[in-house]
């Protein structure tokens, strides 16, 4: 199949692993899926202190819960990534642990507090379903598939999000301040989920042409301001003065983007940030110290599967 | 040899199990297929795999989803407040069902 | 005699069904605590969620068994949270810390655990308590998987070299802290639990039933005990030199413990909280 006529078939659930793609195709539908799933791995790591720290059994659970779903969706974007044929989920995390692989920008900071928890699993969790939702009709059918479980397990992550956001808001004064202070540090960041205004963005132009991406990056950050920030100012959170957030006439929100921090999120998207090197190599150092344990299974043929890429027939 | 067949109705659609053929090799299996399970209903897709490769879990196994509360993983154990984003209600909703039919077991 | 309400218990009553649930709830909660070090860094994805679910089973039945002792007055806080360390009760088989990438140690302490586990659940399935006794079969259909699950991962890494040199290593360490898991708390009050019949088999027979499971599974793959605990063919016996200094039951604990616990309780103290959120209804 021929550029053009992927361009004119572009649908959703469109190409699956039975149609000859072209080259281009399999290479930005890999990029943007293996991003994804990366994200899912490295917002697991930031999280997974958490587990520990939950200040309650229920708490501990539906959060080792939340934490073991990421994992799951992290299992299922690789192998929608894998059989477009170009990379095998080995290449994939090992180019994640040697600092190759990208990911999202909120997971290249670092999470210090319980405080915290509800910025990454209310907002970013609530900022990635609004993305994944118009995901489920991208061009690419495994992808498609992928995001129909994701999206069925993450309304949980979301709400118990918002469940911690809302106890920590009607707990303490002490607590509501915490939140309050970490909700501003987060919020631009948070802002940044959606990446830069669709004027500066590399890849949207060929991704939205072939059916992989189904909405800018503006109209999804436009869409998320609309829902979150009515939902933030419910909890009591103050929205901060920067960057400073536009209400159009019709009551929707925009974001005044040169009040971001564009420098620090190129940098991020290098992976030169520093604290966000320290989770990739962290993150690294445990995959190495588990080599032996696949080495040893890897003899059996039963686990055979991911060793080369499964390219169409 | 027995091969167990898998439909696509459509596009984008899932594979789903919709019987089997007797077939030497792949290439006789898929040919047997078409016919037997492509001819009538709806077809976009057909997947062929030997039936003695396929692994097999059942209830006598293992209880699947566990025995014990696991409510916690549920969106529906949550309450929210003010209105809640139409994917997050989508997806509360699909667990409901889920929640239901794992119940009618 | 009655053990049907908890309000009508006597103090010998009170203080053996107390100390049979610390020790069930403690042991599950701890083991839970360390296999969630694995999230995010087992060997593989799918492992990864394998053990996570395990550690999430574990916690349920911690859950299940913390809310037995509640009806004894206890809350949650008081049991956990803001309880001494040094009260908890858990084997200290459970509570060591895994070394980075020692896998082998998480599926052999696993194996241990859940063999054991399979005995005293089997022990409680007829308790006096009723509470206990429906509980019982919940969490066996649970633990059943469990153990399946570590003797697959014990067998594979066994035809390896390295897996088998490690799971040796793991052995030596874990064996005599395994061996915890069958002492008593308190003589008297230990008893007290089977001539009330809380549980229906003493720690002694337990132990011994144990040995004679998992020292022939361990040498069919050859890996050797650290210390012989077979006194002829088919007769095992657990001896006080073969324990290691730190009994757990009793309230010694490694250092591990005390970490662990300072980390667990570090939101709640942070926060200054004095209560824990449920999000479960109370188990039935």
């Amino acid at each position: 199949m021929d550029l053009d006529t992927v361009k004119t078939r572009a649908g959703p659930r469109e190409f699956s692993p039975a149609d000859d793609l072209p080259q281009e195709y399999r290479e930005a539908a890999t990029r943007m899926i293996e991003f994804h799933a990366n994200s899912e791995i490295m917002g697991a790591y930031l999280e997974r202190p958490f587990i520990r720290q939950a200040p309650s059994i229920d708490r501990k659970l539906a959060f080792s819960a939340k934490v073991q779903d990421e994992i799951g969706h992290g299992q299922l974007l690789y192998r929608a990534a894998e059989s477009l044929g170009v990379k095998t989920r080995e290449e994939m995390l090992e180019d994640l642990a040697n600092g190759d692989g990208k990911f999202l920008n909120c997971f290249h900071y670092p999470l210090k507090s319980w405080v915290e928890i509800p910025m990454i699993s209310f907002f970013v969790d609530g900022a990635a379903m609004r993305r994944q939702a118009t995901l489920r009709r991208t061009s690419w059918e495994p992808y498609a598939h992928a995001m129909d479980k994701v999206c069925f397990e993450e309304g949980f992550h979301v709400k118990h999000g918002e469940d911690i956001l809302k106890e920590l808001m009607t707990g303490s004064r002490k607590e509501q301040e915490m939140t309050q202070e970490a909700f501003e540090e987060w919020w631009p960041r948070i802002i940044q989920f959606f990446g830069p205004t669709d004027d500066k963005s590399t890849h949207h132009d060929f991704a939205a042409s072939v059916g992989l991406k189904q909405q800018s990056n503006d109209e999804l950050r436009d869409a998320f301001l609309d829902q979150y920030i009515p939902k933030a100012r419910k909890h009591g959170l103050e929205i901060p003065d920067e960057p400073r957030i536009r209400e159009r006439d019709d009551g929707t929100y925009a974001v005044e983007e040169g009040d971001l921090d564009w420098d620090e999120f190129f940098t991020i998207a290098k992976n030169d940030y520093e604290p966000g090197l320290g989770q990739i190599n962290g993150r690294k150092q445990a995959q190495d110290a588990v080599q032996w344990v696949r080495d040893t299974i890897e003899g059996d043929a039963t686990t055979a599967g991911g060793h080369a890429p499964q390219a169409a027939d | 040899m027995i091969w167990e067949v898998f439909r696509q109705e459509k596009t984008g659609g899932y594979h789903a199990h919709c019987g089997n053929v007797h077939a030497p090799d792949r290439e006789m299996a898929k040919q047997f297929a078409a016919i037997q399970h492509g001819r009538r209903k709806p077809t976009n897709s057909l997947w062929v795999v030997p039936r003695e490769e396929i692994g097999e879990i059942d209830t006598e196994d293992v209880a699947f989803g566990g025995t014990t509360d696991k409510s916690y993983r549920w969106a529906t154990a949550y309450n929210t407040t003010g209105e809640d984003a139409v994917e997050v209600v989508e997806s509360e909703d699909e667990q409901a069902t889920a929640e239901r039919q794992r119940g009618d077991d | 005699m009655s053990l049907e309400s908890p309000t009508e218990l006597d103090a010998r009553e009170r203080d053996a069904l107390e100390t049979l649930l610390k020790r069930l709830a403690d042991d599950e909660f701890v083991l839970a605590e360390r296999y969630t070090e694995w999230q995010v860094q087992a060997p593989s994805l799918e492992s990864d969620l394998a053990l996570a679910n395990n550690a999430q089973d574990e916690l349920g039945h911690a859950r299940l068994w913390y809310d037995v002792l509640e009806d004894l007055g206890f809350e949650e806080q008081e049991l956990i949270y803001e309880r001494d360390p040094a009260d908890f009760r858990h084997t200290t088989l459970v509570e060591r810390s895994f070394e980075e990438g020692d896998w082998a140690d998480a599926v052999l302490r696993s194996y241990l655990y859940d063999a054991a586990e399979e005995l005293r659940l089997e022990a409680l399935e007829d308790s006096a308590y009723p509470k206990i006794a429906d509980r019982v079969g919940k969490i066996q259909s649970e633990e059943a998987y469990h153990l399946e699950h570590a003797q697959n991962w014990v067998e594979r890494l066994a035809e390896g070299e390295e897996g088998h040199e490690r799971l040796q290593d793991a052995l030596d360490r874990l064996f005599p802290h395994a061996l915890t898991l069958f002492e008593p708390v308190d003589r008297e009050v230990e008893r007290d639990i089977v001539d009330l019949g809380l549980r229906d088999a003493t720690l002694e027979e337990l132990g011994e039933e144990w040995l004679s499971i998992v020292v022939p599974y361990l040498e069919s793959l050859e890996l050797e005990l650290p210390v012989s605990a077979q006194v002829d063919d088919d007769t095992f016996e657990i001896t006080e030199e073969m324990l290691p200094e730190e009994r757990g039951r009793d309230g010694s604990h490694t250092d591990a413990w005390f970490d662990l616990h300072d980390e667990l309780t570090h939101t709640y103290r942070d926060l200054g909280r004095s209560e824990t959120t449920k999000i479960m209804e109370k188990p039935e």
